[in-house]
């Protein structure tokens, strides 16, 4: 059975830009005064300082996919509609799992219950945009590495908890994914401990499919 | 055999062909998807030796064996054990293949496809064996030169040069590969390799795969001015996109090669093409490029460091350098602590706050009684190289300590120190010289440390005859001027200069001190740091160990730089002296109203003065309820309107909301002894429902609910609905919010929703969370709310209704 990749330190850049527009910063409508937005700016580089990316993902056949279910080489099935039909052209799947570690939540929590809600927000807003970006970035790796075989990763990716792909689904790709190794747990609701982590699916095309 | 000589002789006649695709030309001859492309080339030799010929013929003059993945990692993965085997036959085909006389056959490492640490979890000297592996192979099947290509991760590249570097001496080209933001996905741009790989023997640096020649003309263009060795890419053909399902690659045959030849005017040396491209491509490129004379490479030598993920580079036009010597537990107790039990947090914040006051190199010094140094500097080179992009100064005492780390450091590091102390003299400079590492020489022996200038001027010149032998030239180091303190002995500043003087300029090395040194011992020593600092710029120094969180000092090194124009603009200056308009508002206060000064408080987020201003107001006799009715109840509303209409983020939000809150804390009381009494309170409940976690979105609406007299008990996240209706039941709550983030939780809203019903609760609902919509509250027959301004408005509403 396949295993997947793991990834100790993903690289990305803070966009502190991608940052404020999560919340809702609008370029010509906000206005934000020097000092604000240099402590925003500190806050991001704060939040930053606090997380270390860690990813796992791994690439698996396609076995089935249509009818709203998606049926993988090593026997996960997806019953979803939505996801079987962002996979329809695709001969593989690309699992991504990425996590922000656990130093970051305290912070987040503490400020909250300090009162500092402002900075908070600015932390939390922070890690869940680098840690979406570590997907980004799990999606430019596994490009790089597929653009020889003449294959693309989809531009489009789905997470359990959107559209019809049921949450449920987060226990099977954190199984398969073997999150727990880069230090991810997950509930018996199915959510993702430390919070600022994330899973997606993504499809693979290539010229033959 | 074909010497380094030989190629270095070639390129400055001409600008060198080097092949096209392999993989994709591989897919399109047959190879089937799934297999292991270098068995299947050495079990169909034809058909890669087909390929090497095709671009021999279209005029490479180098090819690559068709080893791209042939290392351990990747070969085991098809159960592949006989690696240098592997790599032999293959190497052998294609020199076979490249029969034609001046063809050279270049042994093609790629990557393991794992990170090296510090980036990933592949031990940095179990990835020099794996490539040791490979090479040995590859040179058993007779290649001329190496080639390491598609690096994405600085620390593979090191490991694969070393490997080369330590089995033979042959020309090695390294390439890596940068993404449309100009980086690799470990976050390296172009210069940083560059002074990196050349530093450490690479004959060749370039680009190659994932962008198109016109991407990268300009990293080409940018990294020539700095480059002692000579530059070569190796493009796809354009940028990759996926149309019907299929890649395709947006440039034809006469594009790229009209692209090549702006290569070369950038500086290329070598052309070749990467995915996507065929031997018409290449064909195309040699007969653009044919007639293009070379430019040969513009330095023999740079002042220079390098970290993983940036660089700096040192000259007389360059702006001062402060390294920042913030990391050295001698005097700190918790620093040393923590270091001694492998942590790293108070590292990790050092490194931090001096990168964010200035400094621009980082000294690493981790030596304390109880702490085994080796291994403190390797865990702390590993957490740096992740934690800040900016070069280290290696710091240390001990010969094995600064062996280790110019090993494992993912870029050109600077010693601190070599001196002229005969034993670690010759033990450190074949070490630097081996890694590329510039040092700073420090002019003193094992028995003396010499107070006069003309004796540290000998020592600092044997000191450097000895370094040239070993291949330094005087870019490469950096004489400490032996700061001394003047309260000692007076005339030692004076020593110092004249040190630094001729160092800079007779000499033509880079010059740094120890600045504290100098004030040790006196009274206000950061105006005597600033001062001797300045002074020293002056004479041509170029960096001081120094504490950049000191604002006199930053101060200074701001100003040195416009007077010396090393600032030219004084666009470095200027940013620094930027500061927040605290003194203008100091001038404004005076002039605004007690009422004006709170609102602005509210309005501008800033609730550290709230109080003091209200208690102003009521000395003014205003009356609380008037605070509260005419001022802030209009300044709260004021910044939610703002909200809405995007004047204001989040954060502004939520900033006046919480100085909203601190007046409030202050005024309550103060409301009900003048008689006003308690607002009038409406008990809301608010939860983040069953299995959903994301409370701080509803923790806003909280906060924005009590600015507005709502009395809200918060549930907390994860809440049932039991636990929700039997609160709203018991504290007669006239209201019941939910909040939920995913379209899989939100379903649980209706659970409390029917149950509240079911009890008989006679209370509103309201909803919201990133996926709910309005549809979906009408859906539920409740209210919805966007955000905290939007829930007052709606919440206002249905409370005048009921």
């Amino acid at each position: 059975m396949k295993g997947p990749m793991f990834f100790d330190s993903i690289a990305v850049a803070v966009d502190k830009e991608r940052i404020c527009r999560r919340l809702g910063y609008e370029k010509g409508a906000t206005r934000l005064s020097e000092t604000q937005e240099r402590e925003a700016g500190r806050r991001i580089d704060e939040a930053f300082s606090l997380i270390q990316l860690k990813g796992s993902a791994l690439i698996l056949g396609l076995n089935e996919c249509g009818r709203g279910k998606v049926v993988l080489e090593n026997g996960i099935v997806f019953e979803s509609a939505d996801l079987s039909a962002m996979l329809k052209e695709c001969g593989q799947v690309l699992l991504m799992g990425a996590t922000a570690g656990s130093r970051i939540i305290p912070y987040i929590r503490g400020e909250a219950a300090k009162g500092d809600l402002s900075r908070a927000v600015i932390y939390d807003a922070a890690a869940s945009e680098i840690v979406d970006s570590a997907l980004d970035w799990l999606v430019s790796y596994f490009n790089q590495k597929l653009l020889r075989e003449n294959k693309r990763v989809t531009p489009n990716r789905f997470s359990c908890g959107y559209g019809d792909f049921s949450l449920i689904n987060q226990r099977k790709i954190h199984a398969a994914l073997e999150l727990e190794k880069i230090g991810v747990k997950i509930t018996d609701s199915c959510i993702l401990d430390p919070e600022k982590s994330v899973t997606a699916v993504a499809g693979i095309v290539s010229a033959a499919d | 055999m074909i010497t380094k000589k030989i190629i270095y002789n070639l390129l400055k006649k001409r600008v060198l062909i080097l092949d096209g695709a392999t993989g994709t030309q591989l897919q399109k001859i047959g190879m089937p998807a799934g297999v292991c492309p270098e068995k299947w080339c050495v079990e169909n030799s034809d058909a890669i030796s087909s390929i090497h010929k095709a671009y021999a013929n279209a005029g490479s003059d180098i090819i690559y064996t068709a080893t791209f993945g042939a290392n351990r990692l990747k070969l085991n993965e098809y159960g592949i054990k006989d690696v240098a085997g592997i790599n032999r036959k293959l190497a052998a085909i294609a020199k076979k293949s490249a029969a034609r006389e001046n063809v050279f056959v270049a042994g093609d490492i790629g990557p393991t496809g794992k990170f090296v640490a510090p980036f990933g979890d592949l031990p940095f000297e179990e990835a020099v064996d794996i490539f040791k592996e490979q090479v040995r192979g590859l040179l058993k099947g007779g290649v001329d030169l190496f080639v390491i290509e598609t690096m994405m991760d600085i620390q593979e590249a090191r490991a694969a040069l070393l490997a080369v570097k330590e089995t033979c001496d042959k020309f090695v080209m390294v390439s890596l590969t940068y993404e449309k933001d100009g980086r690799t996905l470990a976050g390296t741009d172009p210069l940083t390799a560059l002074i990196t790989l050349q530093s450490l023997g690479a004959d060749a640096v370039g680009l190659n795969c994932s962008t198109g020649p016109r991407e990268m003309l300009d990293a080409v263009s940018r990294i020539r001015p700095y480059a002692k060795i000579f530059l070569f890419a190796k493009p796809n053909a354009g940028l990759p996109r996926l149309k019907d399902g299929k890649t395709v690659f947006d440039m034809d045959v006469r594009q790229f090669a009209s692209c090549g030849a702006a290569l070369v005017r950038a500086g290329a040396n070598m052309l070749g093409g990467c995915c996507g491209t065929d031997p018409e491509y290449i064909k195309n490129l040699v007969r653009v490029v044919k007639s293009k004379k070379p430019f040969l490479p513009l330095r023999k030598s740079i002042s220079a460091l390098s970290s993983g993920r940036g660089n700096i580079i040192f000259g007389r036009d360059e702006p001062f350098c402060v390294v920042g010597e913030c990391i050295n537990p001698t005097g700190k107790k918790d620093f040393a602590k923590e270091l001694a039990e492998g942590k790293f947090d108070i590292l990790r914040r050092l490194a931090r706050d001096q990168q964010a006051a200035g400094a621009k190199v980082l000294d690493v010094n981790v030596g304390a009684g109880g702490i085994d140094e080796v291994k403190a500097m390797r865990e702390a080179l590993s957490v740096l190289s992740l934690a800040t992009e900016l070069p280290l100064a290696i710091d240390s005492s001990k010969v094995e300590v600064i062996a280790q780390a110019l090993r494992l450091y993912p870029g050109r590091a600077l010693i601190n120190s070599i001196s002229a102390e005969k034993d670690k003299l010759s033990r450190l400079l074949p070490l630097a010289a081996k890694y590329g590492a510039m040092f700073i020489l420090l002019p003193l022996t094992s028995s003396k440390i010499p107070y006069e200038f003309s004796e540290r001027k000998k020592i600092a010149s044997a000191v450097l005859a000895k370094a040239l032998k070993y291949g330094f030239t005087k870019d490469d180091i950096v004489v400490d001027g032996l700061a001394m303190t003047v309260s000692s002995k007076p005339h030692a500043g004076i020593e110092t200069l004249k040190t630094i003087g001729w160092a800079s300029g007779e000499l033509g090395c880079q010059t740094i001190i120890g600045l504290s040194n100098v004030s040790f011992g006196l009274p206000k020593r950061q105006w005597l740091n600033a001062a001797y600092l300045a002074m020293a710029a002056r004479e041509g120094l170029s960096m001081a160990i120094a504490n950049p969180l000191n604002a006199e000092l930053m101060n200074a090194v701001r100003s040195a730089d416009v007077l010396l124009v090393r600032d030219v603009r004084a666009s470095e200056y200027i940013k620094h002296f930027t500061v927040p308009p605290a003194g203008d508002k100091k001038n404004t206060d005076e002039v605004f109203s007690p009422g004006q000064r709170i609102k602005d408080a509210i309005l501008e987020g800033e609730k550290r003065e709230i109080k003091d201003f209200i208690a102003l107001a009521l000395d003014k006799k205003i009356s609380a309820q008037n605070i509260l009715n005419d001022i802030m109840i209009p300044a709260i509303t004021e910044v939610g309107r703002r909200f809405e209409t995007k004047h204001y983020f989040l954060p502004q939000l939520i900033a006046g909301a919480e100085a909203m809150k601190e007046g409030l804390n202050y005024l309550e009381p103060i409301l009900a002894k003048q008689g006003g009494g308690p607002r009038e309170k409406v008990n809301i409940i608010l939860a983040t429902v069953k299995g959903d976690i994301h409370d701080i979105g509803k923790n806003i609406v909280a906060l924005i609910l009590k600015n507005h007299g709502f009395n809200v008990i918060d549930l907390g996240k994860d809440a049932g609905a039991q636990k929700i209706v039997a609160r709203a039941k018991k504290m007669d709550a006239s209201l019941i919010g939910l909040s939920a983030l995913m379209t899989t939780t939100m379903v649980n809203m209706k659970e409390v929703i029917d149950l509240a019903k079911k009890e008989g609760l006679s209370c509103k609902v309201i909803i919201g969370g990133a996926v709910v919509t309005k549809a979906y509250a009408d859906s539920l027959g409740v209210s919805y709310a966007k955000d905290g301004v939007e829930a007052v408005r709606v919440i206002k509403g249905l409370m005048n209704s009921k």
